[in-house]
């Protein structure tokens, strides 16, 4: 019975903690090289999501054409929010320019309830992946999908900022945006493409998260947040470490659903939060926002 | 800078002046809406001790004021007519707890002071929620007793509340001037400009900064006590994080540090938006958009 459980536990942590770790990656993304926290990053699922629901209610969407579509579609819009947020007020206070992704997402909201009205909506598995058994454990269709496409997204961002001539101008952005520039790197290129990266991740998130919850207007702030515990949890600064981050946070809540009531998970999660924010080692006081 | 001081108690007359007109002229079933504007106002104006003086960001101003408001509802059920002794008590123990509360996230930088206080916001959200016994949860709690004094009997109806929160705007402001002239004042002016050198010159950061933070819940605190009994009817959703969202967003694009303008700011945008009613499904869209640029207006005003 308890190995039911577990494998439970497991199974479902698995499938938002996959999700809570694509966003978790975007909002690092954004964060290291601007130093922005984006609140604007639940909307960016949430509109991709419904975006390439529409489409696929249009046309038949072959699972690697939908892929590619829901990056594609994040991308222009991770792009739009960096044009219409930080673009526009690259020399503004960090509270202004925060309080502006908040209006962003106001934006963003504005646009799904007037395009899709407020009641969620089930968007199709568009990624026909088997459930899988593997000796205890049990994952189901959704838990593969979300992995799937989590791990590749995660090796294929690694590898683009590993090799790339581009994604090593974003890591050196990252970590010193001065030298970066007196090195001919354009910083606000890097800016502009974390965002975009971030909306791409948080695209292919929706992907995830749709055929498990469905999506909603209102469904954005909340990820959001649990992406950025997530990020927090993992550090900001390696990718692997980042994406465990929401794997653990998903198992975690997994876990508390099973003995606590839904508002009580909540409430455990937010406060896990707090504590791992104040609790967080002082050494890296000097460089937060 | 005498001539300075002067416009600006001037401009603080004038400002006080025309509520009190608009309180005195208003017609009293449309001060329904106006006291909604005033309650947001006294929230900026209680964002603006941590933001604008201590330099700290904070999204928990929604859960000082519902504390306020769940505590003296509640208190006042169980004790009807010690509204005396109630009122003092919960806007000084929130107080209090907002001063704690701030003690160990003060070295957070300012996104994640955000984040940290954001999640304060909906614990306390979650934890009215949960509590369905005392709180009555997701279905909110009527108010049957009314804030009550010796002697002048019970202050409700429309246009008291207005005079209620224009008092706690005016006693908030008296506060807020008398704060930032004041050593005190100057102290968390340093943390606020550069929290290293102020360590070194020997503030207490921490404690400097509790007490803005302090003063901050305690007024919204009281703001929500006025809320609570003024509306009748409390419920997790009126104190829920687009409450703190709404009142960092105004203070933000009226100036932290500002006292009048983040004010205004709250009034006429509000007020506009309640305009935009008639939108109905559009809304968000709009109000998005007219807070958007008036974030962008005021960044370009200053960069000009």
């Amino acid at each position: 019975m308890l190995a039911l459980y577990l494998a439970q536990i497991v199974n479902s942590g698995l499938a938002l903690g996959a999700v809570y770790g694509l966003m978790a990656l975007g909002f690092s993304l954004i964060y290291c090289a601007s130093r922005l926290i984006n609140f604007a990053q639940g909307e960016l699922l949430l509109l991709g999501g419904l975006g390439i629901a529409t489409l696929a209610g249009v046309m038949r969407l072959s699972p690697l054409v939908a892929v590619a579509a829901a990056a594609l579609a994040g991308f222009l819009l991770g792009r739009a929010l960096f044009a219409t947020t930080l673009g526009l007020t690259l020399r503004a206070s960090p509270l202004r320019q925060l309080m502006l992704t908040v209006a962003a997402s106001l934006v963003f909201q504005g646009v799904a309830i007037l395009a899709w009205g407020k009641n969620p909506l089930m968007p199709p598995r568009l990624l026909p992946l088997p459930d899988l058994r593997l000796g205890p454990l049990f994952f189901g269709r959704d838990t593969v999908t979300a992995l799937a496409l989590a791990f590749c997204a995660m090796a294929v961002l690694g590898v683009f900022l590993k090799y790339s001539r581009l994604g090593r101008a974003l890591r050196a952005t990252s970590q010193n945006a001065v030298a970066a520039r007196l090195m001919g790197i354009d910083p606000v290129l890097c800016h502009a493409l974390s965002f975009a990266l971030a909306g791409a991740l948080a695209s292919l998130a929706a992907l995830a998260v749709g055929p498990q919850t469905g999506l909603r207007y209102d469904m954005g702030l909340g990820l959001g947040l649990k992406g950025f515990a997530a990020a927090t949890i993992g550090g900001y600064t390696s990718l692997p470490r980042v994406f465990l981050g929401g794997l653990a946070l998903g198992l975690c809540e997994a876990a508390l659903v099973l003995f606590l009531s839904g508002e009580l998970k909540e409430t455990a999660t937010y406060a896990l939060i707090i504590v791992l924010l104040v609790a967080a080692p002082a050494e890296s006081e000097a460089e937060r926002p | 800078m005498a001539s300075f001081s002067l416009s600006r108690k001037a401009s603080l007359a004038l400002f006080f002046a025309a509520m009190t007109a608009v309180g005195l002229v208003t017609p009293a079933h449309r001060l329904i809406g106006v006291n909604q504007h005033m309650f947001l106002a006294a929230n900026v104006l209680a964002l603006n001790f941590c933001l604008g003086l201590g330099g700290q960001i904070s999204l928990a101003q929604a859960a000082f004021a519902g504390m306020g408001a769940y505590a003296s509802v509640l208190l006042h059920a169980r004790f009807p007519g010690a509204t005396l002794v109630i009122v003092p008590t919960v806007v000084l123990g929130v107080g209090l707890l907002a001063a704690l509360v701030s003690r160990p996230m003060e070295r957070l930088g300012e996104g994640f002071l955000a984040m940290a206080t954001l999640c304060v916001s909906l614990v306390c959200v979650n934890v009215a929620l949960t509590l369905e016994g005392v709180t009555g949860g997701a279905a909110g709690l009527m108010v049957e007793r009314r804030l009550a004094l010796p002697g002048v009997g019970e202050l409700g109806g429309d246009r008291l509340t207005f005079f209620l929160f224009l008092l706690l705007l005016a006693l908030g402001s008296y506060i807020f001037l008398a704060l930032r002239d004041s050593r005190l004042g100057r102290a968390l002016a340093a943390c606020r400009d550069d929290r290293h050198a102020a360590s070194s010159l020997g503030i207490d950061r921490p404690a400097v900064r509790a007490v803005s933070f302090g003063l901050g819940g305690g007024l919204s605190a009281a703001a929500g006590v006025v809320h609570g009994h003024y509306t009748g009817f409390i419920s997790p959703e009126q104190f829920s994080l687009e409450l703190s969202l709404k009142a960092l967003l105004f203070l933000v694009i009226g100036g932290p540090g500002n006292l009048l303008r983040p004010i205004l700011a709250a009034l006429v945008l509000e007020t506009a938006m309640g305009w935009l009613q008639f939108l109905g499904e559009a809304r968000t869209l709009v109000n998005g958009l007219l807070l958007g640029a008036a974030l962008l207006a005021g960044y370009w005003r200053v960069r000009r």
